[in-house]
């Protein structure tokens, strides 16, 4: 975060001695918050005003990676609290967590969740193994979740188990979640040793902080933040406050990921868990670990998470071809429409509540919507012919007609000119008019 | 940073009908005038009582309790070289809808305001000037510098100090005028609140241009980083300015009708 | 070093509406904190939660609904059992069948329909309309007439059409309105200056800003709500301090998630989880988002949700 020239100017000696070769200390303040003169050049400041401003350009919240290889996963360095101030940069993970009398199913309940959605692929990145006291449970729970894959969280407070876990899971790079204020110069000696980011949990969020601040002064600079689990409140009002002191108040303590244990705030409410997530989703959770993930939970929960982490500035885009819809198959109508996600989901799901079967095919547009992709020359006819050659439509379908967006009607003719098989057809104005509007034509 | 803050003029004894209002305490003009610069759209209302040095204080008393009593606690900006009639002001004034504001302080003799301003936690206007005009914006920054230690030592904030480049007339001093927006500038860059007395830049010029160039200023000014102005309201070419700036800036969110707000 | 806890308390406040009447009536908004901040300074009001059924009857294609409302033949009967869903706050009838697109029930009877409701209820009623705009203008004018006494919310006055629902929904009786705009911040807050320049004040108007299930476009809905409070309250835009209600049902239940047949995606499971969990998170999401008040369907999301928010408080 930049400094203002005021933050800087309070740390210099104020003397207006002129050795820096401005003529006063608030001018000099403020060349240094410009960019325009290094600090150095007084040579009156402090070794402490220089740790301090050191301090202070840092990244508000650091950064750290979980995993190794193929899933290694990158969490915080969040800059902004809120999206539209410029973008969330590392999305969250959700996590399934495994017992040792659930493992067998619940391992391969996790591993059927893998799909793609908008050129994402979406699984459970995460599984969360916790140590009951049964070191030998635990244990081998541990090399069941790790025979699947995933990476691990190790949420375990008994330095002697977490040793031998880590031993099992050291390669995989696991998150260690277990110091707190009574263990945690041994759980740091471990994390130290193996090589892993180290989650802290804290009876309350003043513990956790002291408990932050110890790990730092020992050198610890990679973890995870566990924000409790005594009530949904104050899981809550913790995570909103970690992250909010660490970008707003500037106070990097903070800095870290949090990690949210919806299973352990409502067990067995599946659906209360499904609540937790979305609003942890949205505000503040790093890393939301559930008792149970399939599909009723996967469904919202992935398609909220691609939208609250799509940048701003660049719209989410559906990749373009051909998507039959309803069972369509070569013989069914065919529509197009730009490859602007929202536009594709609005569109594809009127047409799928028209239960007609379409082939709707989506030509790159640029990520723009119909009037802005046409305005900028994205959607034309030449763009459309150009989708057909390229995809060889004309091999693949055997149906003549070709539904148009209404806002583009004037592509009309333009079209039909390039397209001298097709029928063009303009579709209404809005996607509200679809369903009637199809099946007006089916009929 | 918030919204632009105007601070309406038009309630001052150099007007022959408010000087005769405030000897006679006669409500009605005075009353009129804020009304009008309250609907225009200001925030603040100046009121300068002038020098006054005998009835001062109960003047000042009299005028805050008139104006926040009828205009549901308008904040107030008070304005006289009688520093006791000031903090007679503050005594009586109340904050629920902004900190008084003191007008006003400099680096030179008059920067006890700050002082005074410290003591009643009020903002204080401060002109970046000891005696005339600064020959450069290194002398404003000085002059800036020595404001804010005085002020933060006497236990102010530095974000109550708001800093007045000195706006200077454009006839005449039209070469200083780049200058003088450079320093908006680099208070904005420090981190400060600024202000300044817009109506002295077009001095001297025909009143079909006044309002334009005053517009003008201001917008750039704005641009600079500008937070706060004392103006006249009831110019709407100012207001419409301000209004449009502060959407163009994204002070405040856009409505089609966001110039009848 | 303790932490140093800096509460966002802000000198603005989300103007307070109030639906209903006697005991049950329930109060929107009044906070001066960011959504669900009750750590910040305490949420007079907690978020409410709403149960819509149509005026055909609630959706009885999804198991859990049809159990929930099975014996409640008539619309007052389904009005009355809606009223005694676990954690609802308030009811909330959809005029689907005044559509001219489709239906185009006359306007007689759907005031009819919506006195037999009104008549029903022990809960606060939110009337949601026909979605067509000349409609809506006609039948509200007249549902509001009907309904005078019972502090009704009638959603949804548009841009096209604000001006007649307001003057007699507000101002000939008595009745409170939601603006709708679809999220466009700037036309959200230029309903509210058009509906206030009417003469309309905060305390009768909510606004409905427009939403999308988790998954389609969510993205928007929830920066244009977060956009929305952070002008309310750090910017003091008394324009934008109306509070929000949001009929998350709607989407939720005609998203593919929610509606694919489980023959079709075997591996999804029933589609009644699948929708109830579209309606839990879109809930969840547009609640942290802002939402002062959301509109939910089924049983189970109604219990999840009210208990999520009183979790919160």
């Amino acid at each position: 975060m930049a400094l203002k020239g005021l933050d800087i100017f309070k740390l210099t000696p104020k003397t207006n001695c002129k050795e820096c070769g401005i003529p006063t200390c608030m001018a000099f303040a403020m060349k240094v918050a410009q960019g325009a003169l290094p600090i150095e050049k007084c040579p009156h400041m402090s070794a402490d005003a220089l740790a301090t401003l050191g301090e202070a350009t840092a990244p508000p919240m650091k950064s750290v990676t979980i995993g190794a290889g193929d899933a290694a996963y990158k969490l915080g360095g969040e800059t902004v609290l809120f999206r539209h101030d410029k973008a969330f940069i590392s999305q969250n993970l959700y996590a399934v967590n495994i017992t040792p009398q659930n493992a067998d199913e619940a391992i391969p309940e996790l591993l059927k969740i893998d799909y793609e959605r908008i050129s994402e692929r979406m699984y459970v990145e995460l599984i969360n193994v916790a140590y009951g006291g049964d070191k030998a449970a635990f244990l081998e729970t541990v090399k069941k979740a790790l025979a699947a894959g995933r990476t691990l969280i190790l949420e375990v407070g008994d330095p002697a188990a977490a040793r031998e876990a880590l031993e099992l899971a050291k390669d995989q790079k696991p998150l260690l979640n277990g110091a707190n204020p009574s263990n945690y110069a041994e759980m740091n000696a471990l994390a130290t040793e193996f090589g892993v980011v180290l989650g802290l949990s804290a009876p309350d969020l003043d513990g956790l902080y002291d408990l932050t601040a110890e790990l730092e002064k020992l050198g610890n600079k990679n973890l995870v933040l566990d924000v409790g689990a005594s009530s949904i409140k104050d899981a809550f009002a913790n995570a909103v406050q970690i992250r909010r002191a660490a970008l707003k108040d500037s106070d990097r303590t903070f800095g870290y990921p949090s990690l949210v244990n919806a299973a352990k705030l409502a067990p067995g409410d599946l659906n209360m868990q499904t609540a937790l997530a979305s609003l942890f989703t949205l505000k503040y959770g790093s890393i939301i670990v559930m008792e149970k993930m399939g599909y009723a939970q996967a469904l919202p929960l992935y398609g909220l998470r691609q939208n609250i982490y799509t940048d701003p500035q660049k719209p989410m885009r559906v990749e373009p071809g051909i998507y039959p819809l309803n069972g369509a198959d070569e013989n069914a109508l065919c529509a197009t429409t730009v490859d602007f996600a929202l536009t594709y989901f609005i569109v594809s799901g009127e047409i799928e509540r028209s239960g007609i079967p379409v082939n709707l095919l989506i030509s790159d547009a640029g990520g723009y919507s119909v009037l802005t992709a046409w305005a900028a020359g994205k959607l034309s006819a030449s763009s459309i012919s150009r989708f057909f050659k390229e995809t060889a439509v004309d091999d693949k379908i055997k149906n003549r007609v070709l539904i148009i967006p209404g806002k583009v009607a004037v592509l009309k003719g333009e079209i039909e000119e390039s397209l001298p098989d097709w029928k063009i057809v303009v579709a209404p104005n809005e996607a509200m008019g679809i369903v009637k509007f199809l099946k007006d034509m089916a009929s | 940073m918030g919204k632009f803050i105007t601070i309406g003029e038009r309630i001052h004894c150099i007007s022959p009908a408010i000087r005769a209002a405030m000897e006679s305490k006669d409500p009605e003009p005075i009353l009129k005038r804020a009304k009008e610069q309250l609907d225009a759209g200001a925030v603040y209302l100046d009121v300068n009582i002038g020098p006054a040095e005998k009835t001062g204080e109960d003047l000042m008393k009299w005028a805050v309790t008139l104006l926040q009593e009828h205009f549901d606690n308008v904040p107030l900006c008070l304005d006289t070289a009688n520093k006791k009639a000031i903090a007679a002001g503050i005594s009586v004034y109340n904050r629920a809808k902004g900190k008084p504001i003191v007008n006003s302080a400099d680096a030179g003799d008059r920067i006890s305001y700050l002082a005074l301003a410290a003591e009643n936690d009020a903002i204080c206007i401060s002109l970046c000037s000891k005696s005339g005009v600064p020959a450069d914006n290194d002398e404003r920054m000085a002059y800036c510098q020595e404001m804010l230690e005085y002020g933060t030592e006497r236990g102010m904030e530095p974000e109550d100090l708001w800093f007045d480049p000195l706006c200077l007339v454009i006839k005449g001093m039209q070469d200083k005028q780049a200058e003088m927006l450079e320093f908006v500038r680099q208070l904005s860059d420090m981190g400060f609140n600024s202000v300044c007395g817009l109506s002295n830049v077009s001095n001297g010029m025909p009143k079909t241009v006044r309002p334009i160039m005053d517009s003008v200023m201001l917008a750039m000014a704005m641009q600079c980083g500008l937070t706060s102005a004392i103006v006249n309201p009831c110019d709407l070419r100012i207001m419409e300015t301000v209004k449009s700036a502060d959407i163009i800036l994204n002070k405040t969110l856009y409505a089609d009708s966001y110039l009848e707000l | 070093m303790p932490f140093k806890r800096t509460p966002q308390q802000f000198a603005a406040s989300i103007k307070e509406v109030t639906i209903g009447t006697g005991d049950k009536a329930v109060t929107l908004g009044g906070e001066n904190v960011f959504p669900l901040y009750s750590f910040d300074a305490p949420i007079s009001n907690p978020p409410k939660v709403g149960v819509e059924f149509s005026d055909t009857g609630p959706d009885r294609s999804v198991p859990g609904i049809a159990a929930f409302y099975a014996g409640a033949d008539s619309l007052g009967d389904v009005a009355k059992r809606a009223c005694d869903m676990p954690g609802a706050d308030f009811v909330s009838l959809v005029l689907e069948s005044a559509d001219p697109n489709g239906d185009d029930m006359p306007i007689e009877e759907c005031v009819a329909l919506c006195r037999e409701v009104a008549e029903a209820v022990s809960l606060p009623l939110v009337i949601q309309g026909s979605k067509n705009v000349e409609k809506d203008a006609k039948l509200f004018e007249k549902v509001a007439e009907a309904l005078q006494g019972k502090n009704v919310l009638l959603m949804s006055a548009r841009e096209d059409n604000h001006k007649a629902i307001a003057v007699a929904a507000v101002m000939a009786y008595g009745q409170k309105i939601g603006a709708e705009s679809s999220v466009d911040i700037n036309l959200a807050k230029q309903l509210n200056v058009l509906v206030s320049q009417l003469g309309i004040g905060g305390e009768n108007v909510v606004m409905n800003l427009g939403t999308a299930a988790a998954g389609y476009g969510f993205e928007y809905v929830a920066s244009t709500m977060d956009r929305v409070r952070g002008a309310a309250l750090a910017q003091n835009d008394n324009m934008l301090q109306m509070p929000a209600i949001t009929p998350v049902a709607g989407d939720a239940w005609s998203v593919k998630e929610s509606v694919a047949p489980e023959e079709d995606f075997p591996e999804w499971g029933p589609a009644e989880q699948r929708g109830v969990s579209m309606e839990i998170s879109t809930a969840a999401s547009v609640l942290a988002a802002g939402a002062n008040a959301v509109i939910l369907r089924h049983p189970d999301s109604v219990a999840a949700v009210s208990k999520l928010v009183s979790e919160l408080m």
